[in-house]
């Protein structure tokens, strides 16, 4: 339990000192929100402000978790994991703090853009919702997390893994609902779109953030919360339990990948290491 | 004198490439042993293994009676390591750098600050105890890693390369903080170096080169087996010196015109020098060294190189 708490800290710490990472991660979303609002103008819904909000801060908390479970690297590249595992700590807890960490950031981020756009026009109906967005964030989070750590225990040099996160932050985060809504998109990129964990995530969180739940199956489907195949109809809590079942894939894969990895391996020079 | 650590028939391979070939040695409790050989010889490897970093090919390797790949985290508690490239966390404090140690090796809570204080002492960090590691010369880091590594009392430190890159001033003061961990806490200390006067202070030198140990014996023995005194002579006459020389069958050297003489006795080759007395321009003695024992037997100048 210290190990999992003390990296916990340690990585918060670490993310707070950080200023730029800090102040950009705050202000790039709202560019964003400024962008998509003058590009996407719809009908469909009647709040469109809300409804890019909501797929906005999704992505950012999707995008966050990635990059600081991926910060696994960082520790590797500037030799502090080597100082971590010659202890006799468990790395089944240096997983976990790692992991919790970067869920802890990410869905904090999500929260300060959603209090800033209360100040924005944002507002809910029943008081309750609150705490599902946030049980929701803290979900989102770990999900991704899980998935950033496991990358993070895969790869053998931090080159190579820019590439490998570049060409998994753009496709989740574009061809998920978030920025641009699935109907937007061509049928070819649609249906990539269903077999991305992004999408199910997407779906539920705006459920629930715009307090959509008590609509009916057709309503669901025309704001684009819920999805059709083949005529069967993927519901908004569908999709939560969909994205449960990707968190629990992804926390296993990651503990377990990073339990056996050789952070000898991981060259730590762009011209390969010893 | 009971060995910490214990080295049977070590083999490593990386492939087809055998990168430590059956190699045995002890390391008697308390004492300093240090780990010479050019680069590539296999030395990194063998601490790796030893540190439980690294899976050894076959052998038994057991420090303080236990076995490094069955038993790794009683060897990990046993064990502190100072690694050869610097392993702080650069964004963190000195303070909570030596505090996360703690955690990962379980130091009860109420003992961090005080055991925080003696290392810190130890090393004369106390004032940059709140300042981020980053800020700190490399001298200092190194430094705070030997404090780290000392935090959860280890029977055995592993120092890979402990003073490359820091300048001579620096080394020394090192070197004091070694010797004194070893007097005063009886800590065994297991070092590589590329600096042979280093190697000199140490109670046992292991020379290695392509993965086998070739020479392992106290300094001493190693300047007296493997060297010779060696006297540098420039004469007014260097011709009748040398005849002289010849006459009496000794080996030598002439560069220009300085004799590198190879002495086995001192006091013999000092009454030959005595008829020369008067022609003498310059006369030194120079005793063997390990930086001879070690060309002696590897073949090769140790070069201040690293790894990485």
């Amino acid at each position: 339990m210290r190990t999992i708490t003390a990296l916990w800290l340690r990585n918060i710490r670490g993310f707070v000192r950080d200023r730029v990472k800090l102040i950009t991660s705050i202000i790039i979303p709202f560019f964003f929100l400024y962008i998509f609002k003058s590009v996407f103008k719809t009908d469909q819904v009647e709040d469109p402000t809300a409804f890019l909000l909501a797929g906005i801060i999704v992505a950012t908390v999707f995008q966050t978790s990635l990059n600081i479970a991926t910060s696994t690297i960082d520790d590797t590249v500037s030799g502090y994991m080597k100082e971590i595992l010659v202890s006799p700590t468990s790395r089944f807890k240096v997983a976990l703090g790692q992991i919790l960490s970067a869920a802890t950031i990410a869905s904090t981020q999500g929260i300060l853009i959603l209090i800033i756009g209360f100040f924005t026009g944002l507002s809910f109906d029943h008081w309750y919702t609150v705490i599902f967005v946030l049980l929701t964030l803290m979900l989102v989070g770990l999900v991704f997390s899980g998935l950033g750590l496991f990358l993070a225990s895969m790869v053998k040099s931090s080159s190579t893994f820019q590439v490998v996160q570049q060409a998994i932050v753009l496709p989740f985060t574009f061809l998920s609902g978030a920025y641009i809504p699935l109907a937007f998109l061509p049928d070819a990129l649609r249906f990539i779109a269903y077999f991305n964990p992004m999408t199910y995530t997407t779906a539920f969180f705006r459920t629930i953030m715009l307090e959509k739940g008590g609509l009916t199956q057709t309503e669901w489907v025309e704001l684009g919360l819920a999805f059709e195949l083949n005529g069967f109809v993927v519901t908004p809590w569908m999709s939560g339990l969909i994205i449960t079942a990707f968190g629990v894939l992804f926390l296993f894969l990651a503990t377990n990948s990073f339990i056996r990895a050789d952070f000898n391996k991981i060259s730590r020079n762009p011209l390969g290491g010893e | 004198m009971n060995p910490i650590i214990e080295v049977n028939n070590y083999t490593k391979k990386y492939g087809d490439f055998t990168a430590v070939d059956d190699v045995s040695f002890e390391v008697e409790e308390g004492s300093i042993f240090a780990f010479l050989g050019p680069n590539g010889a296999g030395k990194s490897t063998t601490i790796n293994t030893l540190c439980t970093m690294m899976e050894k090919t076959s052998g038994t390797l057991l420090i303080d009676g236990r076995d490094v790949s069955t038993e790794k985290d009683a060897v990990r508690e046993a064990i502190g390591v100072v690694f050869q490239s610097q392993t702080l966390d650069e964004k963190m404090t000195v303070n909570e750098n030596l505090k996360m140690h703690c955690v990962f090796y379980g130091v009860p809570k109420h003992e961090v600050k005080e055991r925080i204080d003696f290392v810190l002492n130890l090393v004369d960090l106390q004032e940059w105890q709140h300042k981020r590691v980053s800020s700190l010369s490399g001298g200092m880091k190194r430094r705070v890693e030997i404090a780290r590594a000392l935090l959860h009392y280890p029977k055995v430190l592993f120092l890979d390369e402990p003073t490359t890159g820091l300048d001579p001033q620096t080394r020394n003061r090192m070197w004091e903080y070694i010797t004194r961990l070893q007097k005063e806490k009886n800590i065994t200390i297991f070092l590589t170096t590329h600096y042979m006067d280093e190697a000199e202070i140490c109670d046992h030198v292991a020379i290695m080169d392509n993965g086998k140990i070739m020479v392992d014996d106290t300094p001493e023995n190693l300047k007296r087996l493997y060297t010779k005194d060696k006297a540098i002579v420039s004469v007014k006459n260097p011709r009748v010196f040398e005849e002289a020389l010849k006459k009496e069958n000794q080996t030598y050297k002439k560069e220009k015109d300085t004799f590198y003489i190879h002495i086995d006795a001192v006091q013999g080759f000092l009454q030959f020098i005595e008829q020369f007395k008067d022609e003498l321009k310059d006369l030194e003695i120079k005793k063997g060294t390990l930086n001879d024992v070690f060309l002696e037997i590897t073949g090769k100048e140790i070069r201040e190189e690293t790894a990485e």
